[in-house]
């Protein structure tokens, strides 16, 4: 699970790990997300969106 | 962490292991099979089976997408990897994979020019960056990783990259259960379902199991809290006579997956009419391969390779432990000869392979001891 930290356009994200460092993730696969958003992240793809950091 | 954190609790795992206990018919043996590496990984990490009652057998099955890779296709990719022309590229685990001959890490010290890296998206950049060079990726796992392949090739299309292609080893999860329930060596009360798989093709692929061989399914997350609520959930529902698809990983897995990842993989792949799967044999429409769209990213129509069936070394029983007939305990080379640092068997190569979890969990010395 990373958190979308940029929206970079063309359906790609920079996304943080738990740990902190930055992933390029291709977000064209799920519902637009916006920064703060926590996706489900699988070879560089986001499979599913979890919602922001509060659950919603 | 929210998703994470609230599904590690101590207290709250004993308080799931106590509603097992409350469920279980003493007398009754129960085996469930874990489908999914992940959650194999989980359960030996965590002691999941540590809170199980003894009655409760956990036992995995065949989703560990690097150890149902034959020895032939390794040969295969190997052949590819040394020729002069080729950057070859795969993900970590795939490197130490042995084939009849060695492994692509075997084949990187002999002077073959194989990189590991973390996306088929990024073998993609190092096509980008060596023009000269033919880029091809040696794409494995199940429908988890197959859309991360499918966006890859459709961007490889829309770039106009002319040198990037793929080894196409996506295999699908479906067929391989449906093998192992019609098989009369393995007796399985339930599945723990695999999460991720769910995430893109959803819950509907798995109702062939309750209405046609009368076994419950629970898709699973992949925190101890998640496998052990979905043990209960399994075990409830034998417990009151139900047999049906349940959702347990509910905040992930929507009932028809992925829409959007489903229609990119039926556009760049279709269905191969055989595949080859390490100790299942060959499974029919098991496998994905590029589509006729997309034939021209195809490795295996570009190169010549082997194409061999290789028989897998005698003392390795990888099979057995992928249908889940045997604990990796109980294989004759386990730990001794074959470890994680010189394995013989993929399931001891990859982290997700359940000989390897039992090793880096220290499962295997307490087992060790019951014998």
């Amino acid at each position: 699970v990373l958190t979308v930290a940029a929206l970079d356009g063309d359906g790609v994200a920079i996304c943080e790990t738990p740990g902190g460092a930055p992933e390029t993730v291709d977000v064209s696969l799920i519902e637009p997300p916006r920064v703060g958003d926590r996706v489900l992240v699988h070879a560089g793809v986001a499979l599913a969106h979890l919602g922001d950091r509060a659950g919603r | 962490m929210r998703y994470v954190d609230e599904y590690r609790d101590a207290e709250l795992g004993r308080a799931a292991a106590a509603e097992v206990l409350a469920v279980v018919q003493p007398g009754r043996r129960y085996k469930l099979m874990e489908v999914c590496g992940g959650h194999t990984h989980s359960i030996y990490k965590y002691g999941i089976e540590d809170l199980l009652p003894e009655n409760v057998e956990l036992v995995h099955g065949p989703g560990c997408p690097v150890c149902v890779i034959p020895m032939g296709r390794v040969d295969d990719a190997i052949a590819i990897a040394r020729r002069p022309e080729v950057i070859f590229t795969c993900f970590g685990d795939m490197l130490r994979v042995p084939g009849s001959q060695g492994t692509l890490l075997d084949a990187k010290a002999q002077g073959a020019d194989v990189r590991m890296v973390y996306s088929p998206l990024d073998a993609l950049r190092v096509a980008a960056e060596n023009p000269t060079r033919d880029v091809v990726f040696l794409a494995v796992g199940f429908e988890t990783t197959a859309p991360s392949t499918a966006l890859t090739l459709r961007r490889a299309r829309a770039e106009g990259v002319e040198n990037f292609f793929c080894v196409c080893n996506h295999v699908t999860i479906v067929p391989p259960l449906r093998a192992l329930l019609e098989s009369p060596d393995l007796r399985l009360d339930g599945f723990v379902g695999p999460g991720h798989v769910c995430t893109v093709v959803g819950a509907r692929p798995f109702e062939f199991i309750p209405a046609q061989y009368g076994r419950p399914v629970v898709i699973s997350g992949f925190e101890p809290l998640d496998v052990l609520q979905s043990v209960l959930m399994l075990l409830r529902q034998i417990s009151e006579g139900r047999v049906e698809v349940e959702n347990q990983y509910s905040r992930v897995v929507p009932r028809d997956g992925n829409p959007l990842a489903l229609q990119a993989m039926a556009e760049v792949f279709e269905l191969r009419a055989h595949f080859e799967w390490r100790g299942l044999g060959f499974i029919s429409q098991s496998a994905l391969k590029l589509g006729a769209d997309y034939a021209d990213f195809d490795a295996e129509l570009r190169y010549e390779v082997p194409g061999v069936r290789v028989a897998d070394p005698k003392a390795c029983q990888c099979g057995e432990v992928l249908k889940g007939v045997i604990k990796p305990w109980q294989c004759k080379v386990f730990g001794s000869a074959c470890t994680p640092e010189h394995a013989i068997g993929t399931c001891m190569v990859s982290p997700e392979g359940a000989c390897a979890a039992y090793y880096n969990y220290g499962r295997f010395a307490r087992e060790k001891e019951l014998v």
